[in-house]
């Protein structure tokens, strides 16, 4: 742990606007991580948590590692494994995932996301290096047996937790800040844009804002929300997108085609009680395609949905654009990761 | 498995993943069993006592209490995005500076740099 800690890039302070809350920021994880806090001297400590928790879930998690625990177990071959206590989590949170989903998240869907290409830092990827290989939709994640930390991997088939495992960190990372300063304050943390929140939040929630990425001229963009408690993730197929035998790619993979979704919507952002939730959700909507409106209402989580001719689409009580700064109501109890932020 | 391996990194997974013979695996899932049944007993005692508490799932509030248990109100008033919630993998830098008495907003793109986990 300690160790990890000490690679670990600095954090820079931003300014936040605001003399009430602290803001650092730090590459983590391929992405970034933007941590917010209150009372601001609360800072360096949760700094130093943070960067426990992201080290021990990049040592856990990362497919992209080949240290990593994930990539022993994808590299050993199938059989029954005994795993530490962090990566029985994420496992864990993952095939709860898919369970609720229905397998529109799927931890079994690595191989299709190599045969596709995205076998690597995805800033390494090769453009249109190689044809487009056969579809490989993934085995299946009841294929997976996870009994406490036991796990029964069956030959052949290798896991991706990319569905989850950054809403996970949040959530461990906000509930590790607030262990670490005696619950006393509030905290934020964002990991590549995946936000989950704890303690006690400012007045009327902390503002953030909702948006697919930031107009080309840096101008401000997106809906201002305010989340009280909970976490919001966003999950979208303009990013992160790449050529393969002349096909447009991109690295939310349909499970059951092996080929990336290509359903109505191009992002969608979810708020639930977990950001693990949130993750979850968010993926599996892009995934359902035009059945996302139907199963998004059956879980009676707040959404914002957006289509690939640009309209925009509230569910669940998401807070309307015409009220900036509008709260957003998020339904109490997790369906994926009892462990969450309180 | 190549316990002898001299790679640091090596040796902590092997430490943390360890791949069993089954005859261990197969005491090891006959304890866990008896364990589960024994921490079911005594779950089903403890969400007995808690029975008001249960069933909050329906219950949905945007800024007071209620909502993941967590309360509102005490906290500071905070008025400006402190962050963004955005495609998976990319991160909006949302910086407010106040200049001349005019609050400036900035965001930045962050490309990103490795693995989406």
């Amino acid at each position: 742990m300690a160790a990890g800690a000490a690679r670990a890039v600095p954090w820079q302070r931003v300014p936040a606007g605001d003399d009430a809350v602290s803001v650092a920021e730090r590459a983590a994880l391929g992405t970034s991580a933007r941590l917010v806090v209150w009372p601001p001297e609360n800072l360096g400590v949760a700094c130093g948590v943070v960067d426990d928790v992201l080290a021990a879930l990049d040592r856990q998690a990362s497919r992209f590692r080949p240290d990593s625990e994930l990539s022993w177990l994808n590299a050993a071959g199938g059989g029954l494994f005994l795993l530490g206590d962090g990566l029985a989590e994420a496992i864990a949170v993952a095939l709860a995932a898919a369970r609720w989903t229905g397998g529109l998240t799927d931890p079994t869907v690595a191989d299709a996301l190599v045969s596709l290409g995205y076998d690597r830092d995805f800033a390494v990827i090769d453009e249109d290096s190689e044809p487009l290989g056969a579809a490989v939709p993934a085995p299946g994640w009841p294929l997976v047996r996870l009994d406490g930390p036991l796990l029964r991997l069956p030959r052949g088939i290798r896991l991706d937790l990319g569905a989850t495992a950054k809403g996970l960190g949040a959530d461990r990372a906000v509930r590790a800040v607030m262990s670490a300063t005696g619950e006393h304050g509030g905290a934020l943390v964002s990991l590549g844009g995946d936000i989950a929140v704890a303690g006690t939040p400012p007045l009327d929630g902390w503002p953030v804002t909702v948006a697919e990425e930031p107009d080309p001229d840096g101008a401000p963009c997106g809906q201002l929300v305010r989340l009280a408690a909970g976490a919001v993730a966003t999950s979208s197929v303009t990013v992160r997108r790449w050529q393969r035998g002349g096909a447009a790619l991109h690295h939310i993979v349909d499970p059951r085609t092996g080929r990336p979704a290509d359903g109505p919507w191009r992002t969608v952002t979810v708020a639930a009680a977990t950001c693990a939730d949130a993750n979850a959700a968010s993926t599996a909507a892009i995934v359902a395609g035009a059945t996302a409106e139907d199963w998004l209402v059956a879980t009676g989580l707040p959404a914002r949905l957006t289509g690939h001719d640009g309209r925009v689409r509230g569910l669940n009580c998401w807070p309307g654009p015409e009220v900036a700064g509008g709260p957003i109501p998020v339904p109490a109890g997790s369906r994926v990761y009892a462990g969450g932020p309180r | 498995m190549d316990l002898s391996s001299r790679d640091p990194a090596r040796r902590e997974s092997l430490r943390h993943v360890r791949q069993m013979s089954n005859w261990t695996a197969a005491f090891l899932i006959a304890g866990t069993g008896t364990a589960a049944v024994a921490l079911a007993h005594q779950a089903a005692q403890a969400a007995a006592a808690a029975a008001p508490a249960a069933g909050t799932a329906a219950g949905a509030t945007g800024t007071s209490a209620g909502a993941t248990g967590t309360s509102a109100g005490a906290g500071p008033r905070v008025t400006h995005s402190v962050a963004t919630t955005t495609a998976s993998g990319v991160t909006v830098t949302t910086t407010t500076r106040t200049v001349n008495g005019k609050t400036v907003v900035t965001r930045v793109r962050h490309a990103p740099a490795g693995g989406d986990n």
